[in-house]
């Protein structure tokens, strides 16, 4: 028999989905990279939370205040006791990273739909244009923004580089080695430099999801995390890639698949690192 | 200010004066539309280029069509993980630049894709919305090319990597 996930409560099928459309206790969260995906369709009485309009302040490179987080959180008809379902495009890059963002808020309520969007079209399963809309909650403004649980900012990238704590970098190989500074497929976001944070080990984030966007088994994972680069459950653990979303998707499979406590999200990644002056770069 | 071929201009015009609301409902619009702009089954074209580059996420292909006064039938065929904002634009330049030349294609800046985007839905990784005017303009460039090396007796021989094949 196959091990179970850590947090398997975290995960959630497709058809657990279907069957829970009408579920007043649960939001759905559709988060895609495609900005106007979700108007294209989406699952029904899914609201869209958009990673950079909704989530991000819309001047410093930073995410939105608790008080802006209350307003999105209300505005879309959640309280502090619903639970958010999330899923989208990209093999839940942004459902992930939507995820991470609501735990920085204390929501900790959270499941992800294995496959995401692409698996729930595959599978013939309904689209609706209609947009989904909630009576106004009163979400209390969260007292605090827990940056310092899972998230790293560059100065605690760098000391985690310099005592020799675990870094991994989930970017593809070719950014890792600094041969390329965008990722394939993608336009250049504006770094200047290639390369990888001193003592990063690469594990590129799609190593952790199988062909159909689901995630890979937990004996699988294991394999790779645990016995392939030696992470141990109670390690400090950075995991970065170039803006926090790719890294988002590891986080979660080190945090609720893994089970593992200490894992933080460094979403000023390579496009911080990269361009920050001085800053230790290895190449290779 | 940039001048568009006409159907390009009357289109630029409307969504300058939407709100940035009714500005996504028309690219969404555009983009269910851009299956139709796909070359026509059996149809031989003058120009195809047909290709996967780094910048798309997906292969896209430009087919052109050339009349004797020089006016061009376009036809763009997308992949099916090409993201929607690039499918409106496919849409959006198809339907704009029917009936225009090959210079006036070429003439086309990219200074009208703001004003059909709008500010919420510029950002990096949305800068495919500039790739399909890239490519297109990039077929109509070898095209002219071929030509004026024809005219003159001389083998085309292209410098660059456009991929792109004689029909």
């Amino acid at each position: 028999m196959a091990s179970q996930y850590a947090h398997p409560e975290a995960l959630v099928s497709t058809q657990w989905l279907a069957d829970h459309l009408g579920d007043p206790s649960i939001r759905i969260v559709e988060s895609n990279e495609d900005i106007l995906l979700y108007h294209t369709g989406h699952v029904p009485s899914a609201v869209h939370i958009d990673w950079k309009a909704d989530l991000q302040d819309p001047v410093l490179r930073d995410y939105i205040t608790p008080e802006k987080f209350a307003d999105l959180a209300s505005r879309n008809g959640i309280t502090p006791d619903t639970t958010v379902v999330f899923y989208g495009d990209k093999s839940n890059w942004w459902a992930t990273y939507a995820l991470w963002a609501f735990r920085l808020f204390g929501h900790t309520n959270v499941k992800v739909v294995n496959g995401g969007r692409d698996k729930w079209i595959s599978e013939g399963r309904p689209l609706t244009r209609d947009k989904a809309e909630y009576p106004r909650t009163s979400y209390p403004v969260p007292v605090k923004r827990f940056d310092d649980e899972i998230r790293a900012f560059f100065a605690d990238t760098l000391a985690q580089s310099k005592a020799g704590r675990p870094l991994i970098d989930v970017r593809s190989p070719g950014e890792f080695k600094g041969e390329i500074t965008h990722m394939p497929e993608y336009p250049q976001e504006g770094v200047l430099r290639g390369g990888h944070v001193p003592g990063a080990k690469s594990i590129p984030w799609k190593t952790a999801a199988n062909d159909d966007a689901t995630f890979k088994s937990v004996d699988e994972l294991t394999k790779i995390y645990t016995e392939g680069v030696g992470l141990k459950p109670d390690d400090d653990i950075i995991a970065y890639c170039r803006i926090g979303e790719r890294s988002s998707h590891t986080w979660f499979v080190l945090t609720y698949l893994l089970g593992y406590k200490n894992v933080r999200n460094y979403d000023g990644s390579w496009t911080e690192w990269g361009n920050t002056v001085r800053a230790p770069i290895e190449r290779g | 200010m940039s001048q568009y071929p006409p159907k390009l201009a009357e289109i630029v015009d409307l969504f300058e004066h939407l709100p940035e609301e009714e500005k996504r409902e028309n690219l969404i619009a555009y983009a269910d539309q851009a299956g139709s702009h796909s070359p026509k089954p059996g149809s031989s074209y003058d120009l195809e280029d047909v290709r996967k580059d780094e910048e798309c996420t997906d292969t896209v292909g430009v087919f052109l069509s050339v009349a004797d006064d020089q006016t061009v039938d376009l036809r763009v065929s997308l992949g099916a993980h090409v993201q929607t904002l690039t499918r409106a634009m496919t849409s959006i330049l198809c339907t704009g630049l029917k009936g225009a030349s090959i210079r006036q294609i070429l003439d086309v800046s990219g200074d009208f894709v703001p004003k059909l985007v709008g500010g919420e839905l510029v950002r990096a990784r949305s800068q495919t919305v500039y790739y399909i005017l890239t490519r297109i303009r990039s077929a109509c460039k070898v095209w002219l090319d071929r030509k004026r090396a024809a005219d003159l007796g001389i083998e085309y021989a292209p410098q660059n990597k456009t991929g792109c094949v004689a029909s």
